[in-house]
């Protein structure tokens, strides 16, 4: 992570532009039937459980199998792959991209994203923070909370199996958790973005300066 | 009193030969004699104390001071103890192993393929639900994922933890079982929920003979896992494994969660979460549960409590 950061430039950028564009792929090999049109407002899964699925986005037909695909974020279908309406497609052949519009704590996150040692879950499973590492956060706080490569630091539980998780990656402090104990985490989102001690200053200015900067826009 | 020292290696490979083997091939299972040898392992050394504290910790310990002294624990290595004094269940709930039941852990190396380990924590209810049929409690079910109840209260629970090697750095399944089987006694405040297999059948049943079944059906599926991965990469492998696997086959017969009502939660007595109907069962095991206004999700992690209608 660089001691330099042109704000001016990153938040430029979210200025102009204050949106994530999310590609929507083929889940399979399949006969595709499109559900929505160029410029379809997309809502994203919802309900406590998560359990009210999205707008649903296409159709993907194998062996007469027919499954519907729903959106997970919200947002407007800013391109629509027409050509392959009705067409076979291949695994992973991209079909639309939704502008997804982006809120002023997404965008501090994103930039976080971008200067954190961010921690992947490494399966589809529930996670939770090692009894070690649990105390240590109730009895400070996950920023106070120093890790470095080859600490337990996670229980990854899947099926009633319960793994310890090592962490591998820059020794510092857990500034961000991504993951809610219980909840289930898909195989490769973020778990905890680590920061170098020393790095904690310049993360706070740059929360501040995207706070101050998009309150002054709004 | 049961002795458990009766349980050896060499028991338990004369049991698979002459019982286990000829009833797999009675019940028309294909290669059987091959998936019990991919199995074979299970159960290799076994080690009986009197009593412990809790069984995963020993294991713990023993995988450890094999490897300080410059050796590594036999895969397959079983620990039994008569009685343990600090056994729990997940989340630090009670479980009360005193003489009588058959309380342990598995070890078992880590060497299972991403798309086959989820298959791993159903094995031990389908292991334990066959053994209690073969000793005439025919109504024994597994609750998702892996408890095993009769008459609606449990009769055995299994956890597995993982655990890496101190010194070498291998990943173990520490797989820990408790089977209620002749103790007929619980504490108050499991006297509702607790039930042994003495209680079923309202005789004694030997303990020895009981964990013979038990560690030969677990060499069975856990074979089977082995023997399915070597067919799956003999046919390309890939990312997923999108089959029914055979242990799943074999659980869906063995469990009466499918279609009931249900209480989900990751801890279901601390934090209940919801209620909706088991629809079904993933490729992988999830839960498909279906929620009152019809919508359906998947949990791959938690637990359930069937509700009563």
């Amino acid at each position: 992570m660089s001691d330099e950061i042109d704000f001016d430039e990153i938040l430029g950028k979210y200025h102009s532009d204050p949106y994530e564009y999310v590609d929507i792929f083929a889940s399979h090999t399949g006969k595709v039937r499109f559900l929505v049109e160029e410029g379809s407002s997309i809502e994203a899964v919802s309900g406590e459980w998560k359990h009210i699925p999205g707008t649903a986005l296409f159709e993907i037909t194998r062996e007469r199998n027919p499954k519907k695909v729903t959106a997970l974020t919200n947002g407007v279908v800013s391109s629509l792959c027409s050509e392959h309406e009705g067409c076979f497609v291949e695994a992973g052949e991209k079909l639309m991209t939704i502008r997804h519009p982006l809120k002023k704590k997404e965008i501090i996150e994103s930039i976080l994203k971008e200067v954190l040692f961010i921690f992947h879950a490494p399966e589809r499973a529930k996670y939770f923070f090692s009894l070690d590492v649990q105390s240590r956060i109730e009895k400070k706080s996950a920023r106070e909370v120093s890790i470095k490569p080859g600490d337990e630091i996670i229980i990854m539980s899947l099926m009633k199996r319960d793994t310890p998780v090592y962490y591998s990656g820059e020794k510092g402090v857990i500034h961000s958790v991504y993951f809610t104990p219980g909840v289930s985490v898909d195989q490769g989102a973020p778990l905890i973005g680590v920061c170098p001690a020393d790095k904690l200053p310049l993360i706070k200015k740059i929360i501040t300066r995207v706070k101050a900067d998009w309150d002054k826009k709004e | 009193m049961d002795n458990l020292t009766l349980l050896s290696p060499f028991t338990l490979d004369d049991y698979v030969v002459t019982v286990e083997l000829p009833l797999r091939k009675q019940g028309g299972s294909p290669d059987s004699a091959t998936v019990l040898r991919y199995g074979a392992y299970v159960g290799s050394v076994v080690l009986v104390y009197p009593s412990l504290g809790r069984a995963m910790d020993t294991a713990r310990e023993h995988i450890s001071s094999r490897e300080e002294s410059g050796r590594s624990v036999a895969n397959g290595s079983v620990i039994l103890a008569s009685s343990l004094s600090l056994s729990k269940g997940r989340f630090c709930r009670s479980w009360y192993a005193p003489p009588g039941g058959l309380w342990g852990c598995l070890i078992l190396a880590d060497t299972f393929l991403a798309p086959f380990r989820n298959f791993l924590p159903l094995i031990p209810g389908i292991a334990c639900c066959e053994a209690l049929q073969q000793f005439g409690a025919s109504e024994a079910a597994i609750r998702w994922v892996n408890d095993v109840l009769i008459q609606g209260r449990k009769q055995a629970g299994f956890l597995i933890e993982g655990f890496r090697s101190p010194v070498y750095g291998e990943q173990y399944h520490l797989l820990g079982f408790g089977l209620n089987l002749n103790n007929s006694t619980f504490p108050p405040e499991l006297q509702e929920t607790a039930i042994s297999l003495t209680q079923v059948l309202g005789h004694s049943i030997d303990t020895v003979s009981f964990g013979l079944s038990f560690l030969a059906k677990m060499r069975y599926y856990i074979g089977l896992l082995l023997y399915e991965e070597e067919r799956w990469l003999a046919r390309g492998g890939g990312e997923t494994y999108e089959e029914e696997h055979p242990i799943l086959k074999r659980w869906k017969e063995l469990s009466d969660t499918l279609g009931k009502r249900v209480l989900f939660g990751y801890d279901v007595m601390e934090n209940p979460q919801y209620e909706a109907v088991v629809h079904g069962v993933t490729t992988d095991g999830g839960l498909i549960l279906q929620h009152d206004d019809g919508s359906t999700s998947v949990e791959n992690s938690g637990e359930v409590r069937y509700c009563r209608e």
